[in-house]
């Protein structure tokens, strides 16, 4: 009766796969609760999901959670869409005209590879411990990635769809919008998502460093207690809102882009 | 020997330091269908590029209808083997994009232009379909009837067929040829298939290896009738010609086919 579930490359009904994602989800969980409560880790390292869940509900009813996920949502949204404004621009530039990507890529690449981590006590001399410098953080993470990305998508619009519109009449600027840009659609949305996942990670590293609020100021406090249980529930709620955000993004690039 | 509809003058082009075609003379009738045959590579593709305006020659030049070609104009419209056809736009779309930068059409002038060419190549069942759920050859119909729409006077096709199954090929070259008849284009085909270049052309120009040049120019329309039916691939005629046409090949490129 299963083997039909295990051919090679085989589809099964969108039922039985939803009802197996769910099974397995649900049989790791299982397995965490009953390894918790048998006491096999002890409970300051591994505290039981229904514990993690119990943890979260107080955090939500009695310690503002609600609160420190705007903000940190707030500053994730607000880097993201400074370093989208400025790189969606600048790549495009880089690959339509050769002496911008000549001045802009050697000093870009350069910079990409510094870890933003390397960068927080420069980045606090700079700006001190406020908003600013969460921001810049945030930015500094994604600004120069997403740059390069969009550079490269511009980069490979099939040459035969520019030359048909020049063919067909199109000045250097039609070949621009009505083509490449066009073109670039579904990857360059598929880029802002990526990139914004990576902004997620770099929000705790700087509200863990310099915050009074915040997801990862959560985080960070719970741990000073060894507050396990509320730790998790930090990670957990991160989790949450990436998936979510994820989902409404492939559906906002589904809707787009129907003749993919 | 000023001649030709298009006209090559002396036109020769390397890319740095490769000389890629060498000093062509060549005159090309108005209303015909010219086969640039040659082994892959050869030159054939950047020659007929540069009637497009694609590429500049290094040396030379290329005259249409009496005028200096200068960069790309709708009036030499191109088509490729692949990415013909934008995949974001409908068939229909695709087809109005020919006409979509011109001013001398009306909106009314545009869509009947559009269902002209929908209904001329078989189109119209698929006016709404993106390009990614119609055939290969769907495709390459909506890339010809785009650029007919654009009113293009010369069609320079780069191997555009080389990617499609061998029956869908077939079809196409047939409707390639009573199109041209009837809508009296100038066609410039490349291609590197022997049969298909003998079936298609009025006239058959060989090149070379790299750097491309004139090894033999075949008046086939001499030889076949401007009306072909798939049945003259069979014909006493066509084989003389086919086979004629893979010797020079052998002998004067070097080339095994």
């Amino acid at each position: 009766m299963f083997s039909s579930l295990f051919v090679f490359r085989g589809r099964a009904s969108p039922m039985t796969e939803s009802a197996v994602s769910v099974a397995a989800a649900a049989l790791v969980v299982a397995g965490w609760e009953l390894a918790a409560r048998a006491g096999i880790i002890a409970p300051q390292f591994l505290p039981s999901p229904s514990r993690v869940v119990i943890a979260l509900w107080t955090m939500l009813t009695e310690q503002n959670l609600v609160w420190h996920v705007v903000v940190s949502t707030t500053r994730v949204w607000i880097a993201f869409l400074l370093a989208a404004a400025l790189a969606i621009p600048i790549g495009i530039m880089m690959s339509s005209y050769r002496i911008v990507g000549a001045a802009l890529e050697p000093m870009i690449d350069f910079i990409r590879y510094l870890p933003v981590p390397a960068l927080v006590p420069l980045s606090i001399i700079w700006f001190g411990v406020g908003e600013e410098t969460k921001i810049f953080l945030l930015w500094l993470g994604t600004f120069f990635q997403l740059v390069l990305l969009v550079a490269d998508d511009m980069r490979r619009v099939p040459h035969e769809f520019v030359e048909v519109a020049r063919t067909v009449g199109a000045s250097s600027r039609q070949v621009m919008t009505d083509v490449a840009l066009r073109w670039m659609g579904p990857t360059l949305i598929d880029n802002l998502r990526i990139t914004l996942g990576w902004c997620w990670t770099y929000l705790i590293i700087a509200e863990i460093v310099a915050a009074d609020s915040g997801i990862g100021y959560v985080i960070w406090t719970a741990r000073r207690f060894v507050k396990t249980p509320e730790v998790m529930a930090g990670v957990v709620v991160i989790g949450l809102i990436g998936l979510i955000t994820d989902q409404l993004l492939r559906l906002l690039h589904r809707r787009l882009f129907r003749y993919l | 020997m000023m001649s030709g509809y298009v006209q090559f003058v002396d036109t020769a082009k390397s890319f740095g330091p490769v000389d890629v075609v060498r000093k062509t003379d060549l005159g090309l009738d108005r209303n015909s269908l010219v086969v640039f045959l040659g082994p892959s590579g050869c030159g054939k593709t950047t020659l007929m590029r540069m009637v497009g305006g694609l590429d500049e020659p290094s040396s030379g030049s290329i005259v249409l209808g009496g005028e200096k070609v200068v960069g790309p104009d709708r009036r030499r419209g191109m088509v490729f083997q692949s990415y013909s056809s934008f995949p974001w736009l409908t068939v229909e779309k695709n087809i109005a994009f020919g006409m979509r930068y011109r001013k001398d059409l009306g909106a009314a002038e545009k869509a009947e232009r559009m269902r002209h060419y929908l209904e001329l190549f078989g189109l119209a069942d698929f006016a709404g379909s993106y390009p990614n759920r119609i055939s290969g050859g769907m495709r390459q119909r909506v890339a010809i009837a785009r650029t007919l729409a654009a009113g293009s006077d010369v069609l320079l096709m780069d191997e555009p067929f080389g990617a499609l199954d061998a029956l869908t090929r077939e079809r196409l070259q047939v409707e390639l040829r009573q199109i041209q008849i009837r809508e009296e284009k100038t066609i410039i085909f490349v291609t590197h298939d022997v049969e298909e270049a003998v079936f298609l052309a009025d006239r058959i120009i060989l090149f070379s290896r790299r750097p491309a040049s004139v090894v033999a120019d075949i008046d086939v329309a001499a030889e076949l009738s401007p009306q072909r039916p798939l049945e003259i691939r069979e014909t006493q005629k066509f084989f003389e010609l086919r086979n004629k046409i893979l010797h020079l090949i052998r002998n004067e490129t070097g080339v095994v086919v």
